[in-house]
This record gives structure tokens, C-alpha cells and sequence, in this order.
């Protein structure tokens, strides 16, 4: 994986006293870190727009978060959602997937961010969870960054979860693609955190995840967590089909169940490439060469593109089938695909999302 | 990908002469830089592939025709799986000998998975008929390979 070395940390006046600028300043001392506020900021030679979004990834910004941390997933209209809650401590990743669809969601804000004002988040958190006791919660922080990917740097995970872990009614969940999971391993989870990964097969991550930790790197971090007393998940997501696809998921489904203890897997994620015909003219400008344009994908009903119905649903069951050969019972489920497609690949689906993120939030423990 | 002079040459000149519109053009285009990613070739070869040249050449069709059925062709080739998919439910569709009142068609992309059956009747006996001769379809080895293959389940080893 590479490591994060930005040119610069631009950081808002107030964010000074934060411990996340403490971790930054102790992490990157050979960095220079410029105090800036929001109207010199405009007026600077910072480009944060999306004309380049691969440059916008090269500088940190350090700002107070001003409107809510925690919000209600979007999920995608008509599919079947799974009931989850994001918070968003920081916007944008400072890996580069070229599939990612940060480039189109954050096309006119690309600005590698991070939020200073942690114990706003806590603050807002603790309101949360204490108000609604009786509704389990199941929360991510992986929605528009990477969970762990900047951790080493600014200590994240070692400020909120000793909070979550203290907490009756929820599961956080830190999704990455790294292997930066140092930052968690004297910590206690108390069976309240559960660290996922988003896994492709080697092949894929040479080809389309820039940046990111090597297979065999995300498995071994993942086998750590798991004996520090993490519980795990893993996203096969975005599956990729190419010729060969077949021989290369399967052989990494047998790798993750012989290093990992299955029966401590809170769930496991099927998803296939997937995205709006206005992310595949961004992918054509920053990645002509990548085979993901070439795939047999069709607009659907939700305005994205995804392999043709037949074709997916046949790449679920199978990935299904090498799931249940090395996890039997574990949890599966698929993100960002509607009830026909449900039915076709379990033979059954969810009634509501309430069900799914209920059923989730059980196979937690 | 920017085009190289030959391959814009080619489509130039099949734009010229089929009065191609923008929203066909953008589509053509598409497809044919895909599929040249795909499968590293030329899109300029690919436009002079024998059955595009063939259709263009046909006395048979207007321009509007051959525009459709070049376009048809290109996105055969684009997605090669799913036009399989689509010859082999149609060809089921066929089997099945419905009344020519009786239209069964699939979403376009195939997304969905599930067939439309259309039917109309004037008449409290023609539904009937319709009905029973629909009833008789269903029965079908045929259409139980229609579901199948809308459902990704290969019944020739066709995904």
C-alpha cells in the first residue's frame, strides 16, 4: 500500500486543538501544515474543484465538519436496503479506485478532507444512540472514505471507539481497502466494533484499485484484528467480471476462510460494478484503458449501470456457492440490488429493511 | 481515448452518408471504442466488418434501416452475451406457437427477470381461448427455459 504523503495540510483556524491535528503534526513532521481560513482559502492557489481529482487527493484539509456526522445510508431507489446509518469523518480517499464513485459524488467538492471537531461527532452520537435504546444501530464510516486508510495519521479509530465499544445498542463498522489496523489493536472492542474489508482478487487490484493494500496484506490485517477480538466482515464488492474471474474470486474465497475464523465473520457483502452513465464518462477521462468500460452493462431502473440481470445473477450464486463451502451459515448479503434479484439468487428476500438490517445487526454476535 | 485519423475518417464517412444524429453517433461511438478496448483492435477494421458493409450496401433498405441494423450489429458485437441471451429467449418465445394476438416480450437489457404477456380479445370466448392456449404455453419445456435464462441459470451453456 502506499503510504499517505501529502504535499500539504491546509488547516482551518480553530481546528489547531484538536487531537486529530495533534496526530497529523506527530505523524507527518516533514509536511508543511498552513494555517488558512475559509476565504483565503478561496482566494489561494488551492485547487479543490474536480477538474483534477487525482491532484485534489494530494492535499489534506483540516476543517470543522459544520452540519450532522451521522446520517441515514442513501442506499439506491427500488433496491433493497439494508437499514444502515454513515458518519463521515472525512470526505474523499486518498486511494484511487478508478471504478470509485467518489469521482462523480464528489465531482464539485474533491477536497481531501478531514474533520477536526471529533467530539461534535461524539457528542452527536451519544444523543443518538441514548435516545433511541431500544433501536439497535448498525453504523459505518466508510461511506465517502476510507475507514483506516489515514488512520496512522490521524489516530481516528483510537479516539471513537472507546466510545462505541462502551455503547449497548450499536455495531460500528470501519471499512477499508488497507491494512492500516495498528491503530486498533490494543483496544477493546467489546464485540461492538466489526472491521471490514472490501476484497477483489489480486488482479484486480493490480488493475483498478490504485494505491490500496495487496490482497494478501488485507487478509493478514484482517487475521490480526480478528485475534485482537474484532469482529470481521467482508465486502465482495464491486465483483468484477472479466475472463478468468471465476478461478480468481474462488481461489481468494479459499484463501480469506483458511486464514480467518469464519464463525467470528458478522457478514459478509455481494455487490456487482456498478454506477451512473456520468461516473463511466469520468472513469473514460481519468482511466481510458481500463477494461471496467468494456463489461456487458445495462442502464437499470435505478440510473445505474450493472452487468445485464442473467449474467449478475449467475456471478452471485456461484460467488454464493464458494461462500458456503468455506462459511456455511455465514451471513450474505447483497448491497444495491432489488427484490427480483433477491429472490433469484437466495430464493427468498427481505420484506423491509427493517428485516435486513435487523438480521444484520443479530448475526453481529 | 482519443480516435486516430483513420478510425474518425471511417465514421465520418458512415455519419455523412447515413445522416447519423447525435444521440446514435454518441452511441456508435461508444460502443466502438469499447469494444476496440476490448478486444485491441481498430475501429476503423470494425467498420469494415462484412456485415456492416453488407448491410450499408444493400439495395433493400432506406437510410433509416440501415442505420437500425448497423446499429443492431454494433451492439451485438458490444455485448455479445447478452444478445446470445436475448436470440436464445426470443427463439423460446418462437417455439411456444402463441397466437399471433398473444405478444410475450423480455425488458430490454433483460433487466427485471420477468416476461410481459400481452393479450387482448373482443369477446368473453376469445379471452377464454386466449387464456387456455396461454395455459397450454406454460406448460412448455420452452418457457421454463425462458425463466431459466432470465434468471442466469444456462440451459445450452449460453452465459
Amino acid at each position: 500500500m502506499q503510504p499517505f504523503q501529502p504535499e500539504e495540510v491546509i488547516v482551518e483556524p480553530g481546528s489547531e486543538s484538536s487531537p486529530i491535528y495533534r496526530n497529523l503534526k506527530a505523524a507527518l513532521p516533514q509536511v508543511p501544515f498552513i494555517v488558512m481560513d475559509e476565504v483565503a482559502l478561496e482566494h489561494s492557489h488551492v485547487d479543490f474543484s474536480a477538474r483534477d481529482f487525482g491532484s485534489a487527493k494530494k492535499k489534506l484539509l483540516l476543517t470543522r465538519h459544520k452540519g450532522e456526522f451521522l446520517k441515514k445510508c442513501p442506499g439506491s431507489d427500488g433496491q433493497v436496503c439494508c437499514n444502515y446509518f454513515v458518519i463521515n469523518f472525512a470526505s474523499n480517499c486518498s486511494m484511487d479506485c478508478s471504478y470509485c464513485y467518489l469521482q462523480e459524488y464528489l465531482a464539485d467538492n474533491a477536497a481531501l478532507k478531514v474533520f477536526s471537531n471529533v467530539d461534535d461527532l461524539l457528542k452527536e452520537a451519544e444523543e443518538l444512540l441514548s435516545k433511541h435504546r431500544c433501536f439497535f444501530f448498525r453504523i459505518g464510516t466508510g461511506e465517502i472514505t476510507d475507514s483506516l486508510a489515514l488512520d496512522p495519521y490521524i489516530g481516528f479509530a483510537r479516539e471513537v471507539v472507546p466510545f462505541f465499544a462502551e455503547q449497548p445498542n450499536v455495531l460500528l463498522e470501519l471499512k477499508t481497502k488497507s491494512d492500516c489496523v495498528d491503530g486498533l489493536l490494543h483496544l477493546d472492542p467489546r464485540e461492538r466494533i466489526v472491521v471490514s474489508w472490501s476484497m477483489n482478487p489480486q488482479e484486480v487490484i493490480d488493475l483498478d484499485e490504485h494505491g490500496t493494500a495487496s490482497l494478501d496484506k488485507r487478509i493478514q490485517a484482517a487475521h490480526r484484528c480478528q485475534k485482537a477480538g474484532y469482529r470481521l466482515g467482508f465486502h465482495f464488492d464491486p465483483m468484477i467480471e472479466y475472463p478468468g474471474w471465476e478461478r480468481d474470486y474462488e481461489r481468494m474465497l479459499d484463501q480469506i476462510f483458511a486464514t480467518v475464523n469464519w464463525q467470528r465473520i458478522s457478514w459478509l457483502s455481494m455487490g456487482v460494478l456498478r454506477g451512473t452513465p456520468g461516473l463511466k464518462r469520468t472513469m473514460r477521462d481519468r482511466f481510458p484503458r481500463s477494461q471496467l468500460l468494456t463489461g456487458e452493462q445495462v442502464l437499470c431502473p435505478d440510473g445505474k449501470l450493472r452487468y445485464f440481470q442473467p449474467l449478475r445473477v449467475e456471478m452471485y450464486r456461484k460467488m454464493l456457492g464458494w461462500i458456503r463451502r468455506g462459511a456455511p451459515t455465514v451471513k450474505v448479503y447483497l448491497c444495491m440490488e432489488s427484490k427480483e434479484v433477491w429472490e433469484q439468487v437466495f430464493g427468498f428476500a427481505p420484506s423491509c429493511a427493517k428485516e435486513l438490517g435487523g438480521e444484520l445487526a443479530n448475526f453481529g454476535f | 481515448m482519443s480516435w486516430d485519423r483513420a478510425d474518425r475518417d471511417a465514421l465520418c464517412q458512415l455519419a455523412v452518408r447515413l445522416k447519423i444524429g447525435e444521440n446514435h453517433l454518441r452511441d456508435l461511438m461508444d460502443w466502438l471504442e469499447e469494444i476496440a478496448l476490448r478486444d485491441q483492435s481498430e475501429i476503423h477494421t470494425l467498420l469494415r466488418d462484412k456485415v456492416i458493409t453488407e448491410i450499408e450496401s444493400d439495395p433493400r433498405f432506406g437510410r433509416a434501416d440501415k442505420l437500425k441494423r448497423i446499429k443492431e450489429q454494433v451492439r451485438r458485437v458490444r455485448f455479445p452475451r447478452l444478445a446470445q441471451t436475448e436470440d436464445s429467449i426470443r427463439a423460446r418465445i418462437q417455439e411456444l406457437k402463441l397466437h399471433p394476438e398473444i405478444k410475450v416480450t423480455v425488458p430490454s437489457g433483460l433487466e427485471g427477470g420477468s416476461l410481459r404477456v400481452e393479450f387482448s380479445a373482443s369477446n368473453r370466448e376469445q379471452l377464454k381461448n386466449q387464456v387456455a392456449k396461454l395455459a397450454e404455453a406454460a406448460d412448455k419445456g420452452s418457457l421454463q427455459e425462458i425463466f431459466a435464462l432470465l434468471a442466469g441459470r444456462t440451459t445450452e451453456g449460453v452465459l
